[in-house]
């Protein structure tokens, strides 16, 4: 208590301290890095002889000058402003100084965040990246997933599509779990987020899977700067769920001083995509093709393609086959010839240059007591592809209260609505606009002399079905609508003891709810569709009208954790910190589905429908819920000791505890721990002494992070169900299909980190390098069981895998004068990943990883073609056979070979994770302009990519890319691609093995190279200057144009649109976008 | 000082409720605890006894089959059973069961091994629930056996490959087959165990499909007519039919199966035997409709004319549900009277068969067809006994067994094709396809399920 008592003292000290002035000082602060601008807010702290001295000081003001009154106590000042370093200013004989700062993005008091603790760098032993989120520095970005893009080595990021609001895939240091999430955990402001797992790629075909992370609702304009966390001693306080790495992103706060208001408006032009890059068949080629094949001996789907629908309602098929060409009527010739000339424009009628806007409006400010932060965001975002949008509306409250000397209360409320707005492309995958423009003939009308729809006949699968379809159509009469809305509020209070010990608490609320609005009308593919799969005896039970289904849901979570932190010098050498804390979270989950027909969208009414029988009825459910709980609780303590400041070592331990049910109390803890050790060279006295040298250090950490498997349990868990075996009697049954399996052990990963941070010439260059080992072992997944034992699979802990690799972070100051400079930054991350034991099951035909990357890619290596035109394979001795002996064919086109022998038969292809990629970053200023260049790269990766044709299933009924033209033909005998294969009494069994078992796209020749380096950003900004900007009240403003996205150099990609969605041909690709950006500081 | 006290206070008031916290109990999920918790497992996979008896009608000499009765999707999945191709089958032929036996030998056993921890439950009901394990996992296996493995009549069962015997809940365990003999003695075991836990003599109507004790005659009664254990086979028919004398009576109505739940004859109900998705694959095969003589009332209360030529299975739509049968009495008057014919005990072989045929012909049809018996030999008698069963038991899934048991006779199929062409398939006299190959599933999750060195 008398501590408190002292503070107290102190406290009214201060006031009869400042009425004893004797001097004012007076100055400005300027920018030394932004031509000498006024620093406004930065904080002047005055030090006086006396050390008992009540504490004195205050903030430079909108012109940079501060007035501060003082003692004559007083001999001197510090200036200090975040992201400057600090100077210390001795008082002379002069009132008045005027103090340059200059930025240094390396300063060792700067204090890194990792979401529990704020650690200052000197002591930080772990490996951690920290990027400041503004616009010269990421560029224009949409969301904060793309802003990491090339900025941090070892993270990597691959966009999964470029419709809007599609989430970006983040992998730091690699992957390290086979089953479970591969993504990274987000923290917002200290809060761990919910949602933000990406779903698997194959989940995310183009525009139908709307899906959204909770990330996506958070705005960038709103952040300060984003650190990464990649070691174990950085995240093993957070225990199972930063196995992957952690993110951490920290907000915009109020500074003190002025209230300031900053307006910012993006506007954003997307040009349309090109499908030029697709290499597709013009009519004249496709109808080429057509007759080709008609006179053929291929005959699948051979009445397919305008072509022959011609020559069928002519009568002249047979004729034809038998004559050629020649043997045409004139009447077919012409109609023929007609198509031939007949483009549609696919491109346009599925694709369009956009126009996007973006608002943002902050104010904030702050006095000593309380600061503020508000802002609004407005993102409206057309798609490239017609019919697609989506909008962001965002809201940011914060305030910080500085209640007294010991208490700090903070709230702050993020809210944000999505809204994506599209129609129904997932009906049938031509039902996507991005694959129907690769299938659709270059000869097909939209729309036919009246107006009316032309349905497109050859696209549809089943030829006994006739549902017409027109995508135009369905673009009109069927919707597709998300809607998100977000609401996150932390409360954080902190209590400070004394200069050594603090508690604080947070606790973080968050609401993510969305609703999902699918409707059809009657007159659409998508209705008609269903309404052909819902029969009975051949007529459809459902009732007359659309189709409406909606899917709503809401997850809340709040988070809880409490910290107690002790920090202390002992005899000026010893520093010593120790943190204990708790954490309490829970979790709850709802989804409603509700499915209805006869939806008449003007009256909003429906009908009921009528099912023939109980089975119908009871396997298309109407409505559907479902709820889920799940709580966790964790202790956590981490500690530190610092000796002279050369000598850090660091510890800290994690107890994750969560609701795994049915798994017995011992298995609910594990402790997750690191230990680490810095050892700052610099500071050495044998290093002190050299000027060159501003910073050498090195680090040192091991830790082991773990997760278990949520769904397997030691006991047999079931599920409630109803069911009646004799009439009149329901009973309860529980359903009980999961095995249960005592033996699962925690997934677990071993972490070693070490790396070095150096900077010479006054920190012209800067070099972090890293280099990691991370071995996970007992991996889990799926194993197949003996069918005797009742189940037919387990989760078991069957692999193990390593991560190796190497991150580099050069930052270069490569000029530096008054006028001009140019900075330059490369990250540079290499990743070995291994599988070191993988059990696959006994019946795989398809090779285990073990010894090869987690994602391998294994193909049969073939040998060209046989003088048929049929694919060759290389033997393992070099000779290239035939399908028939490399796979020992029997007569049905079944594989002799027992599944071990067939797995012997691929060859290792290359990996599908990039080894080296990273960011080539280059900053110019020169006056009042600044020119950045941003580059990210991606090498060593391999990717399958489907086959441009099927040689026995090619549909002449779609259109396809030139490779087609370029198959073997007797007349085309110089080529890798295979012919179209027909029974020819040769390779009968051959066909059957095509047929049955799909190895077609298993060949080498569908894998390639992904190799790319995209211009992701160039950005020229022009800041404005002048006595005129003052007269307006304006503070500061500035202008910006940027290119994103505007080139790609790649390997090989001919016939794809853009090299990093070669493997999916549903996705959206990246867009090219023209960015105009005015920002205005009031 | 004060450090150390707000540490302590910290970590008490956090530990303390933290257990309570972690205990979410997910919606819809449970770990069995209570007796109606463990019955709710055993319910389900009653419900879940794979309808397989069923299937063997297909296998069998029941049901004739033709382009028009199974086409597509019903081709696809039951041809290759039909016409016993077991190699280089379609892709989509359906198997008969393996797993999901196991699946409930799995339960059976657990409920057995976990008995001790069964809450909220009598002492009767839980040596009720684990009587009913038993029982279960014995059926299980006695189903498996004669699927998979040569009939123990037609083979020495001391040296032949029977079917693993799932014995404990291990999904760790990788078995291996038993010999036909064991496996036998161990369904006779557990039966004996079964009747040593169970306490129920007759569940009530709605109930019916779960064993009782009083299954365990018949039960016992069928495994020794399978083994050829004449003299227990008939000790236990006569056990059954002193407690189930009731026929139902065909001679005057023929409005109630006797398969039928509500059947006076029924004794435990838990097949449904020919389902729906079976009954309209095929006709009736005409030699099997011509065995039929005039006045048999059963040609007309189990089947009905389709077509002129083609007779199917009658199933009322009103009694669907209701048609559910695994022991009934009229089987243990048919295995009373084989087993005494077979003991050489004719006195009882006539008095059992007539004592049926009476309930199901017209009185007097059976007056003639009775007293032709009484001059016949061991061996004549052998043969129309035989032809009462399979006019009795048809369709109810027991004639592919009997053919297994006894003289496995050549078998011939026509398949007429829409175009009127015939194609024609032949089961040879003691045709290895009279026992199933083990399913391609199992032995790829089991390699060493095969291997047979005895």
């Amino acid at each position: 208590m008398n501590k408190v008592l002292y503070i107290l003292l102190m406290f009214v000290m201060t006031t009869f301290a400042l009425s004893a002035q004797t001097r004012t000082i007076t100055g400005q602060v300027l920018d030394g890095d932004f031509n000498n601008e006024p620093l406004i807010g930065a904080a002047i702290r005055i030090e006086f002889n006396d050390k008992n001295h009540a504490p004195a000081g205050t903030v430079s003001d909108i012109d940079g000058n501060f007035s501060v009154n003082v003692s004559s106590a007083a001999k001197g000042f510090y200036v200090s402003f975040v992201g400057y370093a600090t100077q210390y200013v001795k008082l002379g004989d002069k009132n008045n100084y005027s103090v340059i700062l200059r930025a240094d993005s390396k300063v060792m008091d700067e204090v890194v965040v990792t979401g529990y603790q704020n650690i200052e760098r000197r002591k930080l032993t772990a490996s951690v990246s920290t990027v400041g989120i503004s616009e010269e520095k990421v560029g224009t970005i949409k969301n904060i997933d793309q802003a990491l893009a090339g900025q941090v080595a070892g993270l990597s990021t691959m966009s999964s599509s470029g419709a809007p609001g599609a989430p970006v895939k983040i992998r730091i240091r690699g992957t390290a779990s086979m089953n479970g999430t591969q993504d990274p955990l987000w923290v917002l402001d200290g809060i761990p987020l919910e949602g933000t797992d990406v779903p698997a790629m194959e989940e995310l075909k183009d525009i139908d899977n709307i899906y959204q992370t909770s990330i996506a609702g958070i705005n960038p304009a709103d952040i300060e700067n984003i650190t990464v966390l990649k070691d174990a001693a950085a995240t093993a306080i957070y225990g199972a769920r930063a196995a992957n790495g952690v993110i951490v992103i920290t907000t915009k706060k109020g500074k003190q001083g002025k209230p300031q208001i900053n307006l910012s408006a993006k506007l954003t032009v997307n040009p349309r995509l090109s499908i030029d890059r697709l290499n597709l068949l013009n009519s004249e080629e496709k109808v080429g093709l057509e007759l080709d094949l008609l006179k053929s001996d291929y005959t699948y789907r051979e009445n397919k393609g305008a072509v022959a629908q011609i020559l069928s309602n002519l009568g002249e098929t047979d004729a034809y086959k038998a004559g050629g060409w020649a043997a045409l009527s004139p009447e077919a010739q012409n109609q023929i010839n007609a198509i031939k000339g007949y483009n549609t424009d696919w491109n346009d009628a599925l694709f369009r240059t956009v126009l996007n806007q973006e608002y943002y409006l902050s104010l904030s400010g702050g006095t000593d007591k309380v600061n503020y932060y508000t802002s609004v965001g407005w993102y409206d975002e057309q798609g490239n592809v017609r019919g697609v949008e989506n909008n962001r509306f965002n809201m940011t409250l914060k305030t910080d209260y500085r209640i007294n000397k010991f208490l700090k209360l903070g709230a702050s409320v993020y809210a944000n609505q999505r809204k994506t707005d599209t129609y129904l492309t997932d009906y049938n995958s031509f039902t996507n606009p991005i694959y129907y423009s690769r299938i659709a003939n270059p000869y097909q009308p939209i729309y036919d002399a009246d107006g009316n729809y032309v349905y497109d006949k050859n696209v549809e699968g089943r030829e006994e079905t006739d549902l017409d379809f027109n995508i135009m159509e369905e673009r009109a009469n069927t919707s597709n609508k998300r809607i998100d809305r977000s609401l996150m509020a932390i409360f954080d209070a902190q209590l400070r003891f004394n200069d050594y010990f603090k508690i604080s608490t947070q606790a973080g609320l968050q609401y993510d709810g969305y609703k999902l609005d699918r409707y059809a009308s009657e007159n659409s593919y998508a209705m008609r569709y269903e309404m052909y799969d819902k029969r009975y005896n051949g007529e459809t039970y459902l009732p007359e009208g659309g189709m409406h289904k909606v899917n709503q849901g809401h997850t809340f979570q709040w988070t809880w954790k409490t910290l107690a932190e002790y920090k202390q010098t002992y005899r000026k050498y010893h520093d010593f910190e120790v943190m204990l804390g708790a954490e309490l979270r829970r979790i709850e989950a709802e989804t409603n589905y509700t499915l209805a027909y006869g939806y008449d969208p003007r009256t909003l009414t429906i009908q009921p429908v009528i099912f023939p029988t109980q089975d119908l009825a009871e396997s298309n459910p109407l409505s559907s819920e479902t709820f889920t709980e799940n709580a966790y609780a964790s202790f956590f303590a981490t500690t530190s000791y610092t000796f002279k400041d050369r000598y850090t070592l660091g510890g800290s331990i994690r107890f994750d505890g969560s609701d795994v049910f049915g798994v017995s109390k011992e298995y609910r803890f594990l402790p997750l721990y690191s230990v680490s050790g810095l050892w700052r060279m610099k500071e050495e006295y044998w290093l002190k002494g050299v000027k060159q040298i501003d910073d050498l250090s090195l680090r040192l950490s091991y830790g082991l992070q773990g997760n278990i498997d949520k769904n397997t349990s030691p006991y047999l868990v079931g599920k409630f169900d109803k069911i009646q075996i004799l009439p009149d009697h329901i009973e309860d049954v529980i359903e009980s299909e999961t095995a249960p399996n005592p033996d699962l052990r925690w997934e677990k990963t071993q972490n070693i980190n070490a790396g070095f941070d150096i900077a010479v010439l006054k920190r012209a260059i800067s070099l972090t390098v890293d280099y990691y080992y991370r071995k996970s072992t007992d991996l889990i997944g799926m194993r197949m069981l003996p069918l005797e034992t009742g189940f037919s699979s387990t989760t078991i802990n069957w692999a193990s895998m390593e991560n190796q690799g190497f991150e580099v972070g050069l930052a270069t100051r490569n000029v530096y004068t008054p006028n001009f400079n140019w900075t330059t930054n490369i990250n540079i991350g290499y990743n070995q990943n291994k599988v070191l034991q993988e059990t696959v099951a006994e019946n795989s035909t398809y090779p285990s990883r073990e010894g090869y990357p987690v994602g391998a890619i294994f193909a049969y290596e073939t040998a060209g073609l046989d003088e048929y035109g049929y694919p060759l394979y290389k033997t393992k001795d070099g000779r290239a056979v035939s399908a028939q002996e490399f796979f020992k064919l029997d007569k049905n086109g079944a594989s002799q070979l027992t599944a071990a022998e067939q797995r012997e038969l691929y060859t290792y292809m290359g990996s599908a994770d990039p080894i080296i990629s990273g960011g080539f970053i280059n900053n110019f200023e020169y006056k009042n302009w600044t020119l950045n260049v941003n580059f990210t790269f991606n090498f060593g990766a391999k990717v399958r990519v489907q086959p441009s044709y099927s040689s026995l299933y090619f549909d002449r009924g779609l259109n396809t890319n030139q490779d087609i033209l370029n198959r073997w033909t007797p007349d085309n005998t110089d080529t890798y691609l295979p012919t179209l294969m027909t029974s020819d009494g040769i390779h009968n069994s051959e066909i059957l093995f095509y047929e049955n078992y799909g190895s077609f796209g298993m060949m080498d020749i569908w894998v390639k190279k992904l190799n790319y380096m995209r211009c992701q950003s160039i950005r020229l900004g022009y800041r404005f200057e002048g006595d005129w900007l003052t007269k307006l009240g304006v503070r500061s403003a500035s202008v910006s144009l940027e290119g994103r996205n505007l080139f790609v150099i790649a390997g090989d990609y001919t016939n794809y649109l853009d090299p990093e969605t070669m493997g999916n041909p549903y996705a959206t690709p990246l867009p090219k976008s023209i960015i105009f950006s005015l920002n205005v500081n009031f | 000082m004060k450090l150390k006290y707000i540490t302590v206070v910290l970590a008490v008031l956090l530990f303390t409720s933290c257990n309570d916290f972690l205990d979410i109990r997910p919606t819809g999920k449970v770990i069995a605890e209570t007796g109606e918790e463990y019955r709710a497992l055993l319910t389900y996979v009653y419900d879940k006894v794979p309808e397989d008896r069923g299937m063997t009608t297909l296998r069998s000499d029941e049901m004739a089959a033709d382009a028009a009765t199974m086409s597509g999707y019903d081709y696809d999945s039951y041809f290759d059973i039909w016409n016993w191709t077991d190699y280089n089958r379609n892709p989509s032929a359906l198997y008969f069961g393996w797993r999901r036996y196991y699946h409930t030998c799995y339960i059976a056993n657990y409920i057995i091994e976990h008995q001790s921890e069964i809450t909220k439950a009598t002492d009767a009901e839980i040596k009720q629930l684990v009587g009913e394990s038993y029982m279960l996992r014995a059926y299980m296996h006695f189903l498996l056996v004669n699927l998979y493995a040569p009939a123990y009549t037609n083979c020495d069962p001391e040296t032949t490959r029977g079917i693993p015997l799932q014995l404990k809940a291990d999904v760790n365990a990788i078995l291996q087959c038993s010999s036909v003999a064991d496996v036998y003695k161990q369904i006779l075991q557990d039966i004996e165990t079964a009747d040593n836990y169970m306490n129920i003599e007759k569940w009530e109507k709605g109930y019916s499909y779960r064993f009782s004790k009083d299954v365990v005659s018949a039960f016992r009664a069928r495994v020794a007519l399978y083994m050829g254990n004449w003299q227990l086979a008939f000790e236990e028919a006569e056990n059954v039919i002193e407690k189930y004398p009731a026929l139902e009576d065909l001679s005057t109505s023929t409005t109630t199966k006797p398969t039928n739940y509500n059947s006076v004859e029924s004794i435990m109900a838990l097949e449904q035997i020919i389902t729906s998705s079976l009954s309209n694959l095929g006709y009736v095969n005409p030699d099997l409709l011509a065995l039929y003589r005039s006045g048999d009332q059963r040609k007309n209360t189990y089947f009905k004319a389709k077509t002129l030529k083609q007779w199917v299975l009658r199933k009322e739509k009103s009694q669907f549900d209701e048609e559910r049968c695994t022991f009934r009495s009229g089987e243990f008057y048919l295995i009373a009277a084989e087993a005494a014919n077979e003991l050489n005990d004719k006195t009882n072989a006539l008095k059992y068969i007539k004592a049926l045929m009476q309930k199901r012909y017209k009185a007097t049809n059976y007056t003639t067809y009775a007293s032709a018996l009484d001059a016949l030999d061991q061996d004549a008698l052998r043969e129309e006994i035989a032809l009462e069963r399979q006019r009795e038991m048809a369709y109810q899934g027991h004639r592919w067994f009997d053919l297994r048991r006894t003289t496995q006779p050549a078998i011939t199929k026509v398949f007429t094709l829409a175009d009127k062409t015939e194609e024609i398939y032949t089961l040879q006299q003691a045709d290895e396809r009279y026992t199933l190959r083990l399913p391609q599933e199992a032995v790829e999750a089991n390699p060493e399920l095969e291997i047979w060195n005895k």
